[in-house]
């Protein structure tokens, strides 16, 4: 290790310790195990500082913060799945001694005994782990994807076109009293006669556009090329209000982390 | 037959998914919702296949003593001891317990959660406030008639709310969230959803084989 | 490091704008008036039934609405509302108790193990500022006209902390009496058809459901799930009333009753006949094409600046003697966009055996991990070098959104990718991965189906396939003519959304001109009811 990183480690451990006698101090009055309380406290900072201090460089700090993040949540999420899964919902409905076991209130139904199905698939899907049986793993795999490609044909042919057509039955004319009308009574007000007929027909034809942008088969020139090139305006007008849209909402993010470390950690504000 | 079945099996559960979106009867909707269960069940067994990968390509590190190998240490210590408290409670003075009660209300369970998981998190997720100005910035430098609409439209979402430009600026930032921005999205929608449909039906078919390994 | 000053100059001066945004005014709202009004006339000729073919616990009722209907200028206008009542024996109350008893002791059996956490979690990311209920990790019970995609801060954190508070409140209970409850509430459910035929005695009336001034009908749509509160029982008698309510609520007209009716559910669900019309087409569409495909058919696709993008990534890694990074998203391998991705994967795969260049696949999902090195493994025997595969390029990382981020920015800054694939389901993550590596220098190249995401691909990434060119994507690189085949099917379905929108506009044009109803009719040809 380079001697300028020892100093670093050094200063770093030094301040953290600081810190704890520090934060243990404040805590002794209140909390029962201020000791280590106070340690949790201190480490959660240094975590947030070691993952912020990625927007320097890459840094050991950063790598800790990451290998431990991965580690940690990997078998977080593994507990949970395990618990509120498997054991809450498949064990009360497999055998009366597996709940008495788990301490789950036992579930008996006449057709618990389907539930041995997805056991058997969740087991052959495990057979991934065998050199010579993996294939077997492609059973339960087949049943996931077959299932789910069902699903979600009828439902995104239904969601996804089916209402969008009707959807797009706008009225391109709205209160139409003849040419003159119009005219006379023209204004920019956003909720005047001009505005909201100009809405519709942006509509109508924004999504005309954007879906003849989405045409694979046939050559974009000609009209069917100038249509295609509004069809990406729109969707690029779209992507940027979107993303201006989410910007500020973003920086909240921020704001709350530093309301941990100054008012948290170091209690500079309260 | 080896090849095949798994195909069989694709069609057979695709066909009956939807099959039983036009038939209501309660037979159907009985099969339905314990297919809906099964999914859940296997993707439970599923996760021994992520952690034993995980152990597997860390440990492989630190025995190759590969660059970094020192970090799989950490993973691997970090993994296993939230295990260990995941399956393990010794809570109001019940005495030790593994696996019979409230794994995920151990005290060092909850207090790895709340002081490792929870303000790592919270600070990769603040990252975001960086990593859209940075963005901002890349699209400020924009050069093409695309990218500046992009960059235009932001701009003025964004100063929706700046008292500098009067009112009519959030006038137009909210036609253009109400308006083109509507239109875009069906088209989007629209052009998805016909994806996704063709997608599913070519794997319901057998047409699409590349998820299996064989494309 | 100027760069980095020049992001914060940017975001202290982003604050600062939002510094300046003022609070809007609130509108004063009128007090209503309440003064006593003459009892209105009645609905008339309520019919109710059981609509043939549908799925089942559902009533349609009709009626003429009253004469002093707010709609109808030759009455008194009084009518502001139409109430529908349902009869419902005492014996059903108790059965909605005992549903709900059962639900808190199911639920309280020990929910602070398995939920508390989440909530926990959800309110910290609450004070983070996400105000979309799908990015949180615990499902919140909202009321049902807040926008679940932007909920006030305040009333995600009340309503977290209001079940905090429950779930830590509530004792457990013991095994046993869960059991009890269950079976004495699906015993009572048994028993309410009973209860229904005892009509008019032991019972009373309930609102069930209101119509707005005009209005003709009602569907009451009960739930076939005995567990949800709208359950209603098939093949029950049921009788119904409707009262023309005025604006002072203790001032209405009722009905003559309707029933006995009864609702069962078919074999057949006629209100999806829309979608079973379009699924027949459209399968015919796409069997069509992948024939003509099959029959060695050319089918033109026009070119993606993003597909020849991927063959050009990976020739600049191999010149530059770098890896590839190919990330998966956070889908689960059934999702269709991951499906697409795997298709993409494939190809690249292949092209990164032949040229020998390091592939890099860290995934989110399990599963999607197993099918991901069945992809890759079964390219490298195409592309004739088997030896050249091992089942680390493909790894499990671990199934948290941000902890899954961590690990690929650590890949991208250690191992400096050349080209950074992104194809599938991205979520919050996708701008810090696009950054990363754009920060990083990585060519990128992204596609995804998630609309929220596409604007930060857009900005940080080289190459985006905007929506559906994902799945185009796909098909071209599947490198079978036979998957292009259903890419023509799209164009057609799409081609006859276009015709059906024109139809539709050139319909409600003559409907305003010569004021015919039956041109807006055609509307209800593409209502899909449940």
């Amino acid at each position: 290790m380079k001697r300028s990183s020892l100093l670093v480690l050094a200063v770093v451990v030094i301040l953290f310790a600081i810190s704890w006698i520090l934060k243990a101090n404040q805590l002794s009055a209140t909390e029962e195990n201020y000791i280590l309380e106070a340690f949790l406290i201190t480490f959660a900072a240094f975590l947030t500082l070691s993952v912020l201090s990625f927007l320097y460089k890459d840094n050991p700090f950063y790598k800790f913060a990451e290998h431990l993040f991965v580690g940690v949540s990997a078998a977080f999420w593994m507990c949970l799945g395990f618990w509120s899964t498997l054991v809450k919902n498949l064990i009360p409905r497999l055998s009366e001694g597996l709940s008495e076991f788990f301490n789950e209130p036992y579930m008996p139904g006449d057709y618990n005994f389907f539930f041995w199905i997805p056991v058997i698939l969740g087991i052959l899907l495990l057979m991934r782990l065998s050199k010579e049986h993996g294939w077997i793993a492609r059973w339960p795999l087949a049943f996931i994807v077959g299932t789910t490609a069902g699903l979600n044909f009828v439902r995104y042919l239904r969601s996804d076109f089916i209402e969008q057509i009707s959807a797009t039955f706008v009225p391109l004319l709205i209160e139409w009293q003849g040419v003159g009308h119009f005219f006379s009574n023209f204004n920019l007000a956003i909720d005047g006669q001009f505005v909201m007929m100009l809405s519709n027909w942006v509509i109508f034809v924004g999504v005309m556009c954007g879906l003849i942008y989405f045409f694979f088969s046939k050559e974009h020139t000609g009209v069917f090329g100038t249509a295609s090139r509004v069809g990406i305006w729109i969707l690029m007008i779209t992507f940027g209000a979107s993303f201006g849209y989410t910007v500020m909402g973003r920086i909240s993010l921020l704001v709350g982390r530093l309301t941990f470390l100054f008012k948290d950690w170091l209690g500079l504000i309260s | 037959m080896r090849r095949q079945l798994p195909f069989i099996l694709v069609f057979l559960s695709g066909a009956f998914m939807v099959f039983q979106y036009f038939v209501p009867h309660e037979s159907s909707e009985f099969v339905y919702e314990f297919l809906l269960d099964w999914l859940t069940i296997i993707g439970g067994f599923a996760m021994v296949l992520g952690i034993w990968s995980l152990i597997r390509v860390s440990y492989d590190k630190i025995q190759r003593k590969r660059e970094n190998w020192g970090y799989s240490v950490i993973t691997l210590a970090g993994l296993f001891s939230m295990i260990f408290f995941g399956i393990t409670n010794w809570q109001d003075g019940f005495g030790f317990y593994i696996l019979q009660a409230d794994g995920l209300n151990n005290p060092m369970f909850v207090h790895f959660f709340d002081y490792i998981l929870i303000p790592i998190q919270a600070t990769m997720f603040s990252l975001l406030a960086f990593f859209i100005a940075s963005a901002a910035y890349r699209a400020f430098r924009a050069r093409s008639v695309i990218a500046s609409l992009l960059l235009l439209a932001a701009l003025i979402v964004m100063m929706r709310f700046n008292p500098l430009f009067g009112a009519w600026i959030e006038d137009v930032a909210n036609w253009l969230m109400n308006v083109p921005n509507l239109a875009a999205q069906r088209a989007i929608v629209i052009g998805l959803g016909l994806g996704m449909v063709a997608t599913a039906l070519k794997i319901i078919l057998g047409i699409e084989r590349g998820y299996m390994g064989q494309g | 490091m100027t760069y980095m000053l020049r992001i914060m100059l940017l975001l202290v001066l982003l604050a600062g704008v939002s510094g300046l945004a003022q609070d809007q005014p609130v509108a004063d709202t009128a007090a209503a008036d309440t003064a006593t009004v003459d009892p209105p006339a009645p609905v008339t000729n309520l019919t109710g039934q059981d609509r043939d073919n549908d799925h089942g616990h559902a009533i349609e009722l009709s009626w003429t609405p009253s004469v002093d209907d707010l709609e109808n200028p030759a009455g008194d206008r009084s009518v502001m509302r139409y109430r529908v009542m349902m009869w419902r024996p005492a014996f059903a109350f108790r059965v909605d108790t005992l549903r709900q008893m059962y639900e808190m002791v199911r639920n309280s059996y020990k929910p602070i193990r398995v939920y508390k956490p989440l909530v926990d979690s959800a309110l910290s990311m609450v004070e983070q500022g996400v105000t979309s209920v799908a990015q949180l990790p615990f499902k919140v019970q909202l009321p049902a006209d807040v926008d679940m995609t932007d909920v006030p801060q305040d009333l995600l954190r009340q309503t977290l902390e209001d079940t905090l508070e429950t779930m830590v409140g509530q004792v457990e209970v013991s095994k046993d009496s869960v059991k009890t409850f269950r079976s004495t509430f699906l015993d009572s459910v048994d028993a309410l058809t009973a209860a229904y035929a005892t009509y008019p005695n032991n019972g009373r009336w309930d609102s069930i459901g209101a119509e707005p001034p005009g209005s003709g009908n009602f569907r009451h749509a009960g739930s076939k799930d005995e567990f949800s509160p709208d359950f209603l029982p098939d093949h029950t008698d049921l009788y119904y009333r409707v009262d023309a309510v005025t604006i002072d609520p203790d001032v209405y007209a009722e009905s003559e009753i309707v029933g006995p009716i009864q609702s069962s559910g078919q074999w057949y669900n006629t209100g999806r006949t829309v979608v079973l019309v379009s699924v027949i087409i459209f399968t015919i569409f796409t069997i069509l094409f992948v024939q003509q495909a099959r029959g060695g058919k050319e089918l033109y696709v026009r070119p993606l600046a993003g597909i020849e993008a991927v063959d050009d990534a990976i020739g600049r890694a191999t010149e530059m003697g770098k890896p590839i990074l190919y990330v998966l998203g956070l889908g689960a391998a059934s999702d269709i966009a991951t499906i697409a991705s795997f298709t993409i994967l494939s190809r690249v795969a292949k092209r990164v055996a032949e040229y020998q260049t390091d592939l890099i696949v860290p995934t989110y999902d399990p599963i999607v991990m197993t099918v991901a090195q069945e992809v890759v493994k079964s390219s490298y025997m195409d592309a004739g070098r088997p030896d050249d595969y091992h089942e680390d390029m493909v790894y499990f990382v671990t199934q948290s959104q941000f902890a899954y981020v961590a690990a690929v920015n650590g890949v991208m800054l250690r191992q400096l990718p050349a080209t950074n694939v992104y194809m599938g389901k991205f979520y919050a993550e996708s701008l810090i991965l696009a950054e990363t590596g754009a920060l990083a220098g990585s060519i990128q190249i992204a596609g995804t189906d998630e609309i929220a995401q596409i604007p930060f691909f857009v900005v940080a990434c080289d190459f985006t396939l905007i929506g559906e060119e994902l799945y185009a994507a796909s098909a071209y690189l599947g490198g079978e003519p036979i998957l292009l085949g259903s890419l023509k099917a799209q164009d057609y379905a799409k081609a006859l959304f276009v015709i059906s929108a024109i139809v539709g506009f050139v319909f409600l044009v003559l409907h305003d001109i010569t004021g015919v109803e039956w041109f807006t009719n055609f509307k209800e040809w593409y209502r899909v009811s449940d």
